[in-house]
């Protein structure tokens, strides 16, 4: 299972890269970590003719923190981005979802980034993305935009981006101290692609769930920010019983794809069970001050 | 009975676990597998497959691939078709159900070669294959073995004017008395999906044709049969005395690399074609949709009669067995299945009825057990019907129903014949081992807290050592009646007194046939088995051997090591005699040597034979050949032939091992995910070689046999489409979905073997699907689910999970 | 017209400087540009882990990286591990422990366990368990393959392993 013939272009900036995608347009796929492209490459199922290696692009491997958001760069490994104590303290959801991408050698070369812009509906970041209010920086030869996670995901392996652009960084809004956060999965085996997984993050004021956000990947054409699980939570003391409807309301607009590893009818069984999982632990964690 | 045949204990090195001597090489990365290997002017080849389940090929356009650069020859199925013959096949109707190394007029499953492009590296030769266009009539796909065996369907080999290739009840004693008075009769249908050895590394060949000498040299992954090679070669139109098949080490084969020919043959076909070493190597799709080697895949309507003092009397048995496309060793593996109907019981009769169906997918062939594993789990599913309906606990049932320990060697119905055992002890054994009334106790108090443990037990048996019988009692006039199934060495001490041990199949699955040759060798001459070397010879070398399967590599090699030492030390005691000036009679074999009796001194160690019987000719009585080097063939020591009337198939596969595994299992009842808490297995196959090794492969065949029970499976949907084609939805266990295994042996030697071993190499997996089944039964009894679909996935266990709560509302 | 990079690469402290075409998997430039065999293909699609090498320092699926992207980094093989002869405490362990049947997957078998000792020096069997899952084998069930790691474990603390430290010297120029 060899790829076939393209043409192999390092850049060095992001300018290099960017100038190397209007270039080849239609023709040219960004190459980060290569993890989900090059088994596609392998198969022939994709046949870029041009790639474009953003590898060494040094200046976009960073985590920064400002103005209450997290940046991080496209060039950004996951396995950095678990390990970052800046995400573990300010995004600790996406630290915990990151320990179920795939394993530890994928993580080593698979990009925090490249799997927002792969867009695989069972992909665990994505959905975190969503969960905190994500947003892209995406870079073209025409100039740059800005584009809302909420907007970004159009269909299985479908992005807002155009060919031409180079998402440049992903920000993520940071919550409050104390936030409550879970993310946990289903899959065959351990680092399989995801059955249903469930992200979730709970505020707690005096009247109960100040601020929630409930995720779903695996279960979609793209990953499900669940409004209405999120809806019935909020403002109300998280009981089991709001525990229990919010996972149901979660589910119940759910159209989930079938294939060998699930049914549609089973995704939707296992969300809701992983959905009120995912909120029982995240409710316990913020009652311990949002502590792992 | 005969007399046991092997020195009795105590054993200096059969019975050690010794470090393998093959290891160094594998973990220097210098293991020799088929890709490490290259020559000069080597090619590359690819297939190219079929997108369909079943089409007619109307056209096949190759020009746009044959002037791509570097491609060296495109072969479509039509021209390979005048360059090589069918291939082998030992199926019912080999002229009916034709099967060659590419497909010619139409394609019968997702996978099948169409075309094959060599080139001068594997990216070009894909290359090519994308240039390759052709043109399929796409016809309907038969996928259903049950719709298949209709009158009406579409064939899948129209010659044969039927899908069904072979079916027949066989009846075995008086079921329909034994049914008669029965107290009660249990029913179910049961279902096993297809899965299948999956080893990381795929088959491969690298072939070289010498126009000079007309030899065609094939390295394989693959050699078993080595005396049926003829065969091979000529499908490949050579002379059979022209053809070597060489092998190397597999990379795991789990059955998929036993008698792997088409490779090899597509291999040679293209080195002789081009004129250069050719180098064919599977890449994981061709694997896993063009391996010719699916496991069964049946469909089971069962009955058992029982007394209600829980004496099961008989079993009815019909299966129905998709085999796919093709059916290249015909009903063998209901062959495996009749070797071992009734398990370790004492059932009575038995009626089998086995229709062999086929449809549009890729064959069966072999997978770990041969389709015993099958029948362990049918019977075990059984017998824990009838405890439930009895309410009656599963461990006492069984030791009700065990053959005894004065039994053996105990007959079948079918006329299988079960050597020896002790399954009370197995049984016995393995509940301490797990700790059993602690984990009832334990389930108990986890219950009250809304979790679900469940424990299963059961005890199969582990077959070994087939016989060639069983490939063909199913026909009243089978076309050839097969009876040889050996296994050869050639035992060579030099004149430095260093032994060489000559293999003549490949060996070398990963089951460790350097160290138990070394050991059985170091054994019968008190050498360190350090100082063994054991290599493996070509097919054109001359003996006859069978290879691995059916567990029998062991035995079977015992027994040549025993045949050919035993020359050795006759020919070494002449000389010995000759030398001290004594007679034969005198002398005794102590300490790597031969001494004088009553007289310890004067002795001449092995060493100082060899070098006169090499040296010095002139100085041995006249009749003495210099050397001391002997083969020996051995064949299947206890084999006989099945009746006219099949209602006795005869002793085919005596040496039976046994086991009880008991595993501890939680299943989750939001998911039906199912996770082990505790994992015991505790076998029997006899005396053991190398312990160590044999666990390793109980462990790991356990861990395979988790990965058939809740995780493997070969899916076609409706239409005939395969869609596990890659190891992200073909799911073999990771370290995370297996438990450690605690292991316990027991060791009851066969009265018919050398050293009493029987083989084991199978057996772990041969039981894991039959326990994990009774674990989530037990876990999930509050819900009266059961387990009768393989395998257990979480979504089937949840679907069983939530239609039992339904029922109870 | 193929797409031709001269690339140079440090493989087990070695360097090399080839050409090679974009497309070649690292997997296949060191079989076979570089006739280091060790590193054996399972899948192509990263999904068993029989093609594991360390780049500067990490293990990565070598199938999923194309050589050209290798250009100046420093590797380690299977190859690398065995230093004049001696075998390394992990294969010595493996041996032992009878850590390998056919031995297909225990090359890469054995980069992952290097790195997971270099993390950590002292881990519990489940974070073995857990570190290897990485890695498929179809023969030993893992057991053994976790025994050996931790045996290994015990005789490089013994021998005053620190963690991180060995890797970088050994596998940078």
């Amino acid at each position: 299972m060899k790829p076939a013939p393209f043409a192999y272009h390092a850049a060095r900036t992001v300018k290099e890269a960017v100038s190397l995608l209007g270039e080849f347009q239609d023709g040219g796929r960004v190459l980060a970590g290569g993890q989900s492209l090059v088994p596609l490459m392998n198969f022939r199922l994709a046949r870029p003719s041009h790639l474009v290696d953003i590898n060494p692009v040094e200046e976009l491997d960073y985590i920064r923190r400002a103005d209450g958001v997290l940046a991080i760069g496209a060039r950004t490994r996951q396995a950095a981005a678990e390990r970052s104590p800046l995400v573990r303290d300010q995004a600790p959801l996406l630290a915990e979802a990151l320990g179920w991408v795939g394993h530890e050698p994928i993580r080593h070369r698979g990009t925090v980034v490249g799997s927002i812009a792969h867009a695989d509906p069972a992909a665990e970041i994505p959905a975190v993305a969503l969960a905190l209010d994500g947003e892209v920086t995406a870079l073209s030869t025409r100039g740059e935009r800005t584009i809302a996670a909420a907007d970004f995901f159009r269909g299985p392996f479908a992005t807002a981006l155009e060919p031409r652009e180079l998402v440049t960084e992903l920000r993520l809004k940071i919550w409050p101290p104390g936030t409550g956060y879970a993310f946990l999965e289903f899959a065959r085996r351990h680092g399989d692609f995801a059955i249903a997984g469930a992200g979730v993050l709970l505020h707690l004021g005096p009247g109960g769930v100040d601020q929630a956000a409930v995720v779903l990947c695996g279960v979609g054409d793209t990953p499900v920010r669940a409004r209405r699980a999120e809806e019935r939570l909020l403002g109300h003391p998280p009981t089991p019983e709001a525990l229990d409807e919010a996972a149901e309301a979660a589910v119940a607009d759910l159209t989930p794809p079938g294939d060998v590893h699930g049914s549609p009818q089973y995704r939707r069984k296992v969300a809701r069970a992983y959905v009120r999982r995912a909120l029982t632990l995240a409710l316990e964690r913020a009652r311990r001050g949002g502590r792992p | 009975m005969t007399a046991p045949l092997s020195p009795s204990p105590p054993r200096r090195w059969v019975g050690k676990s010794i470090p393998r001597i093959e290891d160094p090489k594998f973990l220097l990365g210098r293991g020799g597998y088929i890709d490490d290997l290259a020559v000069p002017g080597m090619l590359h080849a690819a297939v190219v497959r079929s997108p369909h389940a079943h089409a007619r090929i109307t056209r096949v356009d190759v020009e746009a691939a044959r002037r791509l650069p570097g491609v060296v020859a495109v072969v479509t199925g039509a021209e390979a078709a005048t360059l090589c013959n069918p291939l082998p096949d030992f199926g019912p109707a080999p002229d009916k159900h034709v099967w060659r190394c590419l497909a010619v007029d139409k394609v019968r499953y997702v996978g099948e070669g169409v075309a094959a492009v060599v080139a001068e590296s594997r990216y070009l030769a894909e290359d090519g294959c994308d240039l390759v266009s052709v043109e399929y009539e796409v016809l309907p796909p038969v996928v259903d073995p049950i719709a298949a065996s209709q009158p009406g369907a579409p064939l899948v080999h129209d010659a044969l004017g039927s899908n069904v290739a072979y079916e027949r009840t066989f009846v075995f004693g008086d079921v329909e008395r034994d049914f008669a008075e029965a107290d009660l009769v249990v029913r179910d249908r049961l279902r096993w999906h297809r899965s299948g050895g999956q080893p990381l590394e795929t088959v491969g060949a690298l072939a070289q044709y010498d126009p000079g000498t007309g030899m065609l040299t094939i390295y394989c992954n693959s050699l078993t049969f080595t005396h049926f090679l003829f065969m091979v070669a000529n499908t490949l139109k050579i002379p059979s005395n022209k053809l070597d098949i060489r092998p190397t080490p597999a990379g795991g084969s789990f059955g998929s690399k036993f008698w792997a020919v088409k490779v090899a043959v597509l291999a040679g076909m293209l080195a002789r074609l081009t004129g250069r070493p050719v180098k064919f190597i599977e890449d994981r799709v061709d694997n896993i949709s063009n391996c010719d080697h699916h496991g069964s895949d049946r469909i089971y309507d069962v009955e058992l009669a029982v007394m209600k003092d829980g004496t099961l009397r008989s079993l009815k048995i019909d299966v129905v067995d998709d085999y796919g496309a093709y059916i290249q060793f015909g009903t063998g593996t209901h062959g495996n299945s009749l070797a071992q109907v009734v398990g370790p019981y004492r059932i009575r009769s038995v009626r089998y009825g086995v229709h062999a169906v086929l449809t549009n997918k890729c064959q069966q062939g072999a997978h770990r057990g041969f389709g015993s594993e099958v029948t362990n789990w049918v019977v075990e599913r059984m017998v824990d019907l009838a405890a439930r309906a009895l309410a009656m606990d599963p461990v006492e049932i069984r030791r009700r129903n065990f053959i005894r320990p004065d039994q053996f060697p105990y007959v079948i119905p079918t006329g299988n014949m079960y050597d020896s055992g002790n399954y009370d002890g197995v049984l016995t054994k393995a509940l301490e081992l797990a700790d059993y009334a602690h984990w009832r106790r334990e389930q108990e108090r986890l219950r009250r807290e809304g979790r679900y443990i469940g424990i299963g037990v059961i005890s199969c048996q582990e077959r070994s050592v087939f016989s060639a019988t069983e490939f063909w009692f199913w026909f009243d006039q089978p076309a050839a009646k097969v009876t040889s199934a050996p296994e050869s060495v050639t035992l060579c001490v030099d004149a430095a007194g260093n032994v060489t041990a000559t293999l003549y199949s490949n060996a070398f699955w990963g089951n460790s046939p350097d160290t138990v040759v070394a050991q059985l060798v170091a054994e019968e001459f008190g050498v360190d088995p350090a100082s063994v070397t054991v290599v493996y010879s070509g097919s054109n070398r001359g003996l006859p051997a069978t290879g691995p399967g059916g567990s029998r590599f062991t035995v079977m090699i015992a027994g040549a090591i025993s045949g050919a030492a035993a020359r050795i030390k006759e020919k070494a005691a002449r000389i010995a005699a000759h030398l001290l000036e004594v007679s034969v009679a005198d002398l005794e074999w102590a300490d790597g040597g031969f001494r004088v009796k009553g007289a310890p001194t004067r002795a001449k160690s092995l060493a100082e034979i060899a070098l006169w019987a090499h040296l010095f000719k002139h100085s041995l009585p006249d009749d003495i050949e210099t050397g001391l080097v002997a083969d020996k063939v051995y064949d299947h020591p206890y084999t006989t032939m099945p009746s006219d009337d099949r209602k006795n198939l005869g002793v085919f596969y005596p040496f039976v091992g046994n086991a009880c595994h008991i595993p501890v299992v939680e299943v989750d009842i939001d998911t039906g995910a199912v996770t082990f808490l505790k994992y015991v297995a505790v076998h029997d196959a006899g005396t053991m070689v190398n312990p160590r090794s044999l666990e390793g492969q109980i462990i790991g065949g356990t861990a395979h046999g988790i990965g058939t029970a809740l995780l493997e499976e070969y899916v076609y949907d409706a239409g005939g489409q395969l869609l596990t084609t890659s190891y992200m939805d073909y799911v073999i266990p990771s370290s995370m979905e297996v438990p450690d295994v605690i292991v316990g042996h027991q060791e009851t030697p066969s009265p018919f073997t050398v050293h009493g071993i029987k083989g084991g190499g199978e057996g772990g997996r041969m039981m894991t699907p039959a326990a994990v089944s009774a674990a989530i039964d037990d876990a999930l009894a509050p819900f009266g689910v059961r387990c009768n679909e393989i395998p257990a996935t979480p979504e089937r266990v949840k679907a069983r999970i939530d239609a039992a709560r339904k029922e109870h509302r | 017209m193929r797409d031709i990079h001269r690339i140079s690469v440090t493989v087990n402290g070695r360097r090399y400087d080839r050409e090679v075409e974009s497309r070649k998997l690292l997997v296949d430039f060191l079989r076979e540009d570089l006739g280091l065999v060790g590193t054996h293909v399972g899948c192509e699609h990263g999904v068993c882990g029989t093609c594991t090498v360390l780049l500067n320092g990490e293990s990565i699926r070598s199938c999923l990286t194309f050589a050209v992207q290798a250009d100046g980094a420093a590797i380690m093989t299977v190859e690398g591990l065995a230093r004049d002869g001696q075998l390394h405490p992990l294969q010595e362990a493996f041996r032992e422990k009878q850590a390998l049947q056919c031995g297909y997957c225990t090359p890469g078998m054995l980069l992952r366990a290097y790195e997971i000792l270099q993390d950590n020096p002292s881990p519990r069997p489940e974070d073995v368990r857990k570190g290897i899952a990485s890695n498929l084998c179809r023969c030993t069930g893992y057991q053994f393959i976790i025994e050996a790691i931790l045996d290994a474990a015990s005789r490089l603390r013994a021998a005053g392993a620190v963690p991180g430290s060995a890797r970088r010297e050994e596998v940078l120029p």
